[in-house]
Parts: C-alpha cells; sequence; structure tokens
C-alpha cells in the first residue's frame, strides 16, 4: 500500500460457517503482486473455503474480500484471476489444447494457448484427449488452463497433490517465476516442504491464521529449526 | 465360488441403499405413482366421447335410434342441429355426430337399407372408433325387428379412413422423443460438469450466468435440431406417419420443446448430484407426463381432476400442437394453435429464467 498499488489480496476479518462449524474465523490476509504466498495448514483447516471465497463462490457471513483493489465479488476482476482447484478440473473428451483453448476464450485472452502449453511441457501432447492424459499431465494441463490468460493472481488449491517430486519441483520453479514477472501468487498446501519455497507463509488452522511471515520469521518466533516443529509450537500456542 | 464374499458384496449394495433414500423412496414410492395415476386414468370414471345426434327424420325409427344413442354409455349423445354439430366438431367439443336423413323411416321400410351420414372429426383413432361402434349397437335393435341392412356413409374432418394409430401418436413422437432426449442429455451433461469440476471454475470466471445458460442452450439446440429433422426425416418418409401441415412449422415446435428441454434439464440437474440421480427423474417426471400430456389417452376422456392436472402441463398443449400441425393441418391462424405455441413458448422462457437463476445455488 506504500506505493500506492493495491494488494493483489486483501481479506479483512472474513468469517464463513457451514452450520455449526466454523470454516473462517476472523481471517486477516494481505498478499503482494510479485510474491508467493503460501497458505499452510492440515485438511479441513479452511484453506479451501479461504480461496473461494476469494474468487466470490462463498459468500463470506462476515469480513470483506479485496482482489486487485477491487471489493469482491466482480465479475470484472475475476477476468485477472487465475483459479487452479483442488481437482484437476478439465473436460475429459476435449484435447489439452482444446481444453486451455476454451479456458483462454471464457476469460478473454487472444491466444497464448502455445505458451501456456510450453510453460507446462504439454506442447507435444496438445492433441491427446485429457482422458489418455497421465494425472500429472492433467495437472499440468489444469494449471495451463488457469493461467493462459496471463492472470495478475493466480490461485492454487493444493496443485501438487498426487504429483511425483520431480514435476512438484518443476511447477514451483514455474510459480516462482511468474512471481517474478509480476504476478501475485496464493498457493495451499499441507505438505511442509514445499511452503520453504514460498515468499511468505500463513499458518491456518480451525479457521484461524495463527501465524504469518516469511520461513525465517516464523522458525525465529516459534525458536525451532525446523518449519514442521513451528507450525506444531504455534498452532499450540494459540490454543492454549 | 465362496459364499461369504457373494453375501459381502449383497450387503454393501443393501448398506448403501439405505443410506441412498432419494434411490430407496424411487424404488417403492415411484412404481405406486405411476400405476395409481394409470388406474385412476383408466377406472376413474373418466368421461366418454362425445357425440351429436341430427335427427331429421319425419318417421318414427330416427327417434328409436336417437333415444337408444343417447342412453349409451359408450358415448355421450346430444340432439342438436347439423349445422350445430358441424360447428361443435369444428371447435374439437364434438368427436363425432351422426345425422339421421329425413327419409330414413321410410327408406328402412322400403329399401331395408339405413344409410345415416356419420361424420367424425377423425384425429384421435379410438374415439372415432367408440362412436362408430355406438352408432351400430343402436342401430342392431332396428335391424333385428325390421332385418334392414346398416350401410353408414362414414366421413371425416381430419385424417381419413386410412388414419391409423400410428399417425395419431407419431405425430406426437416427433415432438416427444426430441424433448426427453435432449432433456434427459442436459441434465447428465450438466451434472458432469458439475461432477469434475468444470462448473466450479466456469463460476470462478468472468462467466455470466445468462452466459452459460445462453451457450448451453445453442450447443444443445444445434444438436436438438439435427435430431429433430432426423426423427422428422424418419416419421414422414420412412413410416409415412400423416401430415397435412406445414413442415417448417412442425420444426418450430420441435425447436421450442427442444429449448425448453435443455432449459429444463439445466434446472432440474440442481436436484440431482449424480447422473445417476438425473437418470432418476425418468420415472418420476416423464412418465407421469406421457401419461398425462394426452398422448396415450385423450385428454377429454380422463377424469375431470387428471384433465386439470393435464392443462397445467406445458407438455399437453405441445402434443396438442405437433396433432394441430400434423393431423388437422393447422396453421398460425387457428387461435387453438396459437395457444399450444404460446403455452409452450411461454413455458420455455420460464424455465430458462429458473436455469439461470439456480445456477448460482447449484455451486455452493
Amino acid at each position: 500500500m506504500a506505493t500506492g498499488e493495491p494488494y493483489a489480496v486483501e481479506a479483512l476479518q472474513v468469517s464463513k460457517r457451514f452450520g455449526a462449524q466454523r470454516a473462517l474465523d476472523g481471517v486477516t490476509l494481505r498478499v503482494r503482486r510479485g510474491e508467493v504466498y503460501g497458505i499452510l495448514g492440515p485438511n479441513g483447516a479452511g484453506k479451501t473455503t479461504l480461496i473461494r471465497s476469494l474468487v466470490g463462490l462463498i459468500v463470506p457471513d462476515g469480513g470483506t474480500v479485496a482482489v486487485l483493489g477491487r471489493r469482491m465479488p466482480s465479475l470484472d476482476i475475476l477476468a485477472r484471476v487465475g483459479y487452479m482447484t483442488q481437482q484437476a478440473a478439465l473436460y475429459p473428451d476435449l484435447s489439452a489444447a482444446e481444453n486451455v483453448r476454451f479456458f483462454a476464450e471464457i476469460y478473454g485472452a487472444d491466444g497464448g494457448v502455445r505458451e501456456a502449453l510450453e510453460f507446462v511441457d504439454l506442447w507435444d501432447r496438445r492433441d491427446s484427449v485429457v482422458s489418455n492424459l497421465s494425472g500429472g499431465m492433467r495437472t499440468r494441463c489444469s494449471l495451463a488452463c488457469a493461467l493462459v490468460h496471463k492472470p495478475d493472481l493466480l490461485l492454487l488449491d493444493e496443485p501438487t497433490v498426487g504429483v511425483d517430486p520431480q514435476l512438484r519441483v518443476q511447477l514451483w520453479d514455474r510459480f516462482q517465476r511468474m512471481a517474478r514477472e509480476g504476478a501475485a501468487i496464493l498457493v495451499s498446501s499441507h505438505v511442509m516442504d514445499e511452503a520453504e519455497r514460498c515468499d511468505r507463509l500463513g499458518l491456518i488452522r480451525f479457521g484461524r491464521l495463527l501465524a504469518e511471515g516469511t520461513v525465517a520469521e516464523l522458525k525465529r518466533q516459534a525458536g525451532v529449526e525446523r518449519l514442521e516443529d513451528a507450525f506444531l509450537k504455534l498452532s499450540e500456542s494459540s490454543a492454549a | 465360488m465362496s459364499r461369504r464374499r457373494v453375501a459381502a458384496i449383497t450387503r454393501r449394495l443393501l448398506q448403501q441403499f439405505r443410506r441412498d433414500r432419494r434411490t430407496l423412496a424411487l424404488l417403492f414410492f415411484a412404481p405406486l405413482v405411476i400405476l395409481a395415476l394409470l388406474g385412476y386414468l383408466l377406472r376413474g370414471g373418466g368421461s366418454v366421447p362425445t357425440m351429436g345426434v341430427a335427427n331429421l327424420d319425419t318417421g318414427p325409427l330416427g327417434g328409436v335410434v336417437a333415444s337408444q344413442l343417447e342412453r349409451s354409455n359408450t358415448v355421450s349423445a346430444t340432439n342438436m342441429s347439423q349445422a350445430d354439430a358441424e360447428t361443435k366438431l369444428h371447435n374439437g367439443d364434438l368427436a363425432g355426430y351422426v345425422v339421421l336423413p329425413p327419409d330414413f323411416s321410410a327408406q328402412a321400410q322400403q329399401a331395408r337399407v339405413v344409410a345415416p351420414d356419420v361424420r367424425l372429426e377423425g384425429s384421435q383413432p379410438g374415439l372415432s372408433g367408440s362412436i362408430l361402434q355406438a352408432v351400430s349397437q343402436s342401430f342392431t335393435a332396428l335391424a333385428s325387428t325390421a332385418g334392414v341392412h346398416f350401410e353408414p356413409r362414414v366421413t371425416y374432418l381430419y385424417g381419413g379412413p386410412n388414419f391409423d394409430t400410428l399417425d395419431y401418436f407419431g405425430a406426437a413422437f416427433v415432438g416427444l422423443v426430441v424433448f426427453f432426449l435432449v432433456f434427459v442429455i442436459t441434465a447428465v451433461a450438466f451434472l458432469r460438469e458439475r461432477g469434475q469440476g468444470t462448473l466450479e471454475r466456469l463460476m470462478a470466471s468472468p462467466l455470466r450466468r445468462p452466459e452459460i445458460v445462453l451457450g448451453y442452450m445453442l450447443g444443445f439446440t444445434v444438436l436438438a435440431l439435427i435430431q429433430s429433422a432426423e426423427v422428422l426425416a424418419f416419421s414422414l418418409l420412412v413410416l409415412h406417419v400423416h401430415n397435412s401441415g406445414n413442415v417448417a412449422l412442425i420444426f418450430i415446435l420441435e425447436a421450442l420443446m427442444a429449448i425448453a428441454a435443455v432449459n429444463l434439464g439445466i434446472f432440474l440437474s440442481m436436484f440431482a448430484r449424480t447422473e445417476f440421480q438425473a437418470v432418476q427423474f425418468i420415472p418420476l417426471v416423464i412418465v407421469p407426463q406421457i401419461l398425462l400430456a394426452g398422448i396415450i389417452f385423450p385428454v377429454s376422456t380422463e377424469p375431470r381432476l387428471l384433465q386439470v392436472l393435464s392443462h397445467v402441463l406445458p407438455l399437453t398443449y405441445a402434443v396438442e400442437g405437433m396433432r394441430n400441425i400434423m393431423i388437422k393441418g393447422a396453421d398460425l391462424g387457428w387461435s387453438s394453435l396459437q395457444l399450444d405455441f404460446g403455452v409452450v413458448l411461454g413455458f420455455a422462457v420460464l424455465v430458462i429464467l429458473a436455469g439461470a437463476t439456480t445456477l448460482r445455488r447449484r455451486i455452493a
């Protein structure tokens, strides 16, 4: 905000209940452009709910969400956001290229299909029907669909679940490359070692943001060497 | 073969259904609904075909036949003038009428032949049959006492003597086949969109809901139109289903039904979570409509209560519209066809709105 540029994501005191369960409990979080922000937390912590509320799929019970300087929900701003769901959401009867082209058109992007497919190393398999692709290839194709329109904000919901270690390294290289080119990337994960590659991290549990900062800051705050221990220690101390 | 393994599969299956209340309800509730409906349709004291009797006979026999007809319980006959009867036939109030000519008694006594004019509306073979049967029965008393021959001269307002059951059903089915197939395919396609997660993706994109609905509508309409053309060509060219109307008009009505079906599919898919559940709509939504829309049983002969229900169902008007065009050769100048088109169009608009507004809730 100091530079006058709005945050890519600014969530203030966001709360959401599903029946008796508090999925989000007053989460405040800001993501800047050019950074990879990781939301780290166990299953059911509220990571997906948080991401879905950022794209307007969930209307929070309390608090406000602003994306790229605009209060959500806003369809216009969604054209500048890329969203990759946890499950590789693709049309199985279409080829990889057809899937990417479809999302390019939905987002009003001209071209970029080749670039996106090359970015995820799928250009050679562009004419393969998605149902014939392996799980890892589908994940990459799904990522290509999410970034074909060169979004300013990319939301990735556990993008590396079920992805082999080699591919995981590749994907993270790409996320960091995109961030260096000016995009904001918000990625959720429950895997600690990939959290180390985020510029900043938010620890989330029981719908609450327990701690926030760089990896080094979090370790220092908890006074431990490993991020995993930091996570455990910080969630204990906040529960107490 | 292990008994234990077989039993494990059986038990698992029953356990699954215990949690799937919906399928259970369908399994045990739907047949009762369908059978009860069928029972009520067939035994619920539905009305019999209405016919007119124009007795012009100067002698005594005409009166005998007329009162015989009026007492009949297979038709509901009323005395009226020939002009009245013809008007009512055109309005669809009568399924037919019989004219007993002025020399009816004289002919019967002198020539030993009775030749009444029987005029039938003709678009519904079942009703025509009932009337012919009732008329001939009313003469049997006469024939046995006087020994006269019965030679009715039958003319038809629509169709003709060669008009058969296929002509009657064909007209309705040309529209129905398209309506139901498009409905099921859209519902399944929409659920697939949801199941594979792409709907969530679309909802997080700048797409507006009406754009999704319109895009779906156009896509399926293309398929439905090709299907309509195919069904129509097959019915007319291969099966030689009777058609006295404008083929373009049939096609437009089919297209309207297809558009309504697409949106009904989108709308109803909201009440299903899986493709399996979408298929479950068939016995609950489709079968009762087939029974009540006048496809098999003419609406005019249904029990009163069911007639009310039939007149609420848009499909009734679609079926009637198809028959108006194909059997009666109706064009858009006919007020009855205007009503049919109006209802189908109104229904299409209604489900388009319903589809678009419920789309939001489907995602959450």
